[in-house]
């Protein structure tokens, strides 16, 4: 019998060991980690719910002060607000020419912008659009993502995966878990998406890894490190956190855009019949 | 030594039961379930069949409803690459269409003028488009009858909702299981409201709040029903039953007393296909097929 209790405390101190090397898992940084966070039945962090990002990255990633918005008819209705940069070093590392267009886009932001023409977001704009998405996890761990914007979503598969057969405007995800960290690896984007209203941009060589991290019950902390060598010097690093909507009857409503923007992208197109709406002349201000 | 004993025969009683299962002929399918008890439905599905939508009439036009409306071939069809051209058939059922048993719908005849006219002057304005072809949505649940391509449709359930992943404009529809009730009715929407309950192991769907620009079918392969209006009174119930490992019966009843004058119901069954790949369908950054019919009714005006 001594051979079956010698395994025994053999067992219950690698357990022991495990559940206090979980408990001494290096902490995100600035933080204290919380060991409350709501967990799977497997033991991985519970990530199920609807969150949004409360902020103005969609604006400008970059340190931005608040200023008028692009139609004198709207005062300060839609006006653009101020922010706090969420780009390590409040700096984009672009390659000169880069640089140049970034300017080019910013100065021509409502005929180029995607988000205008209600365009598919791309990773990781879609994270910080202003508007939620649900993180749908199953106990497989299959991560679905269900943006509101533009019924926008992507599955994140878990593991190792096929390279992406082509280029696409949400990419393709593959995740994997490092300690309570959710590491989303995503490649096969193309060059049509933006990641903000401020022009910044990159090519279909863009690599995106997320690390989203639940700080507490109602807290992750999302980075996003972005690498693309066509356009940047450097990799660089985005981080904010993202909040989970509380109201008691939060959920993903319709946001179908497309319709929005049919008369915007159309409309010249269209038969007259006299019945069609009538539109005043706005006066547009940009930049 | 006792337990390690008791350890020993049952093990070995494990053994022979494991046996005795193998030689019994295939024991009956049993639902899996998810860990927090819901039936699972989880997985990649494609709803591919060449059995008609309708049960054909000699009074159809199906070069009318496919877009070709003054005979010069003109349609809006898929190219015939993206196409999915296997021979699978229902095997009970004439039509997808099942109830009323004719398998015809009920369409008022108003509501078929409305198509006639919207196929009629589709280079008129975007609004004669189905809204597939505006690319906002195939709707709900217009968006699971079969299109021939693009057929993919991914599950997955997490706590409190079931979510399909439709390939076709890449939509998530987030179905709550847990009880809520649907939304107010300040909420006019493409796809309705969605709102499930399981009954047994089969996922009920109730969808209500619809919009009245939508079409229930979208698709050339629904036919005769394709682009005919729906009123904001539309009502679908949706039933999801996964028969075996790789089967799920679809039914939906669909009722709307301003355009159609009984309820009726599609019933279809959904394949397990986990090597199927979904591609992105990003459909309205790509539409060149509104601006170029619209301007090609433009430049028609001008001559």
């Amino acid at each position: 019998m001594n051979w079956l209790k010698g395994g025994l405390i053999a067992l219950v101190s690698i357990a022991g060991t495990l559940a206090v090397s979980q408990m001494m898992r290096p902490p995100v940084e600035g933080r204290a980690p919380d060991v409350n966070v709501p967990r799977t039945a497997g033991g991985k962090p519970d990530l199920n719910g609807i969150w949004q990002a409360v902020g103005s990255a969609n604006w400008n990633l970059l340190d931005h002060q608040a200023r008028s918005g692009p139609v004198l008819e709207l005062g300060a209705v839609l006006a653009v607000p101020a922010g706090l940069t969420v780009v390590d070093g409040n700096e984009i590392p672009y390659q000169p020419w880069a640089a140049a267009r970034q300017k080019e886009n910013y100065e021509n932001w409502l005929s180029r912008d995607p988000e205008v023409k209600c365009y598919l977001p791309g990773i990781p704009r879609a994270t910080y659009m202003p508007y939620p998405f649900q993180i749908l996890q199953t106990a497989d761990n299959d991560i679905l993502m269900a943006y509101e914007y533009a019924s926008a979503s992507r599955v994140i598969k878990m593991g190792r995966v096929q390279p992406p057969p082509v280029d696409t405007w949400m990419g393709q995800s593959a995740g994997h878990w490092e300690g309570d960290t959710l590491v989303v690896d995503t490649t096969g984007l193309n060059d049509q998406t933006w990641f903000d209203r401020a022009g910044n941009f990159h090519s279909e060589a863009l690599h995106v890894v997320e690390r989203l991290t639940p700080v507490s019950q109602d807290v992750l902390d999302y980075q996003a490190t972005i690498e693309d060598p066509k356009v940047f010097t450097r990799p660089w690093k985005m981080q904010m956190p993202l909040y989970r909507r509380q109201d008691k009857r939060a959920q993903l409503l319709e946001v179908k855009c497309v319709e929005f923007v049919e008369e915007l992208m159309y409309g010249a197109l269209r038969k007259k019949t006299g019945n069609e709406p009538k539109f005043s002349a706005a006066r547009l201000r940009w930049p | 030594m006792k337990a390690l004993t008791a350890l020993v025969i049952s093990m070995a009683f494990a053994a022979f039961v494991a046996a005795a299962a193998q030689q019994q002929p295939a024991k009956a399918w049993t639902q899996p379930r998810t860990p927090d008890g819901q039936p699972d439905l989880q997985g990649i599905w494609t709803n591919y069949t060449s059995t008609p939508f309708e049960v054909p009439d000699s009074g159809d036009k199906p070069d009318f409803y496919a877009g070709d409306v003054d005979g010069t071939g003109r349609g809006t069809g898929p190219s015939s690459f993206l196409t999915d051209t296997s021979d699978r058939k229902l095997t009970k059922a004439k039509s997808l269409v099942v109830d009323p048993p004719t398998g015809r719908v009920p369409i008022m005849p108003w509501a078929e003028e409305v198509r006639n006219y919207r196929l009629t002057h589709i280079q008129d304005d975007w609004v004669n488009f189905t809204p597939w072809e505006r690319c906002i949505t195939r709707g709900v649940p217009g968006g699971i009858f079969p299109a021939g391509y693009g057929s993919g449709y991914q599950i997955l359930q997490g706590p409190g909702y079931v979510a399909i992943v439709y390939e076709m404009i890449h939509e998530a529809r987030m179905i709550p299981v847990d009880g809520r009730p649907h939304l107010g009715p300040s909420f006019r929407l493409w796809n309705g409201d969605s709102r499930g309950r399981w009954d047994g192991n089969t996922l009920v769907v109730d969808i209500t709040g619809y919009n009245d620009k939508g079409t229930v079918a979208t698709n050339v392969a629904t036919q005769r029903v394709r682009a005919i209006p729906q009123s904001e009174q539309l009502h679908a119930v949706e039933r999801f039953t996964r028969v075996d490992e790789n089967t799920i019966d679809y039914e939906v009843t669909i009722e709307d007393p301003k355009v159609f004058t009984s309820p009726w119901k599609v019933a279809m069954p959904l394949h397990r296909e986990p090597d199927y790949q979904l591609f992105e369908y990003a459909c309205h950054e790509g539409n060149r097929a509104v601006p170029n019919t619209l301007s090609a009714g433009r430049a028609r005006d001008r001559k």
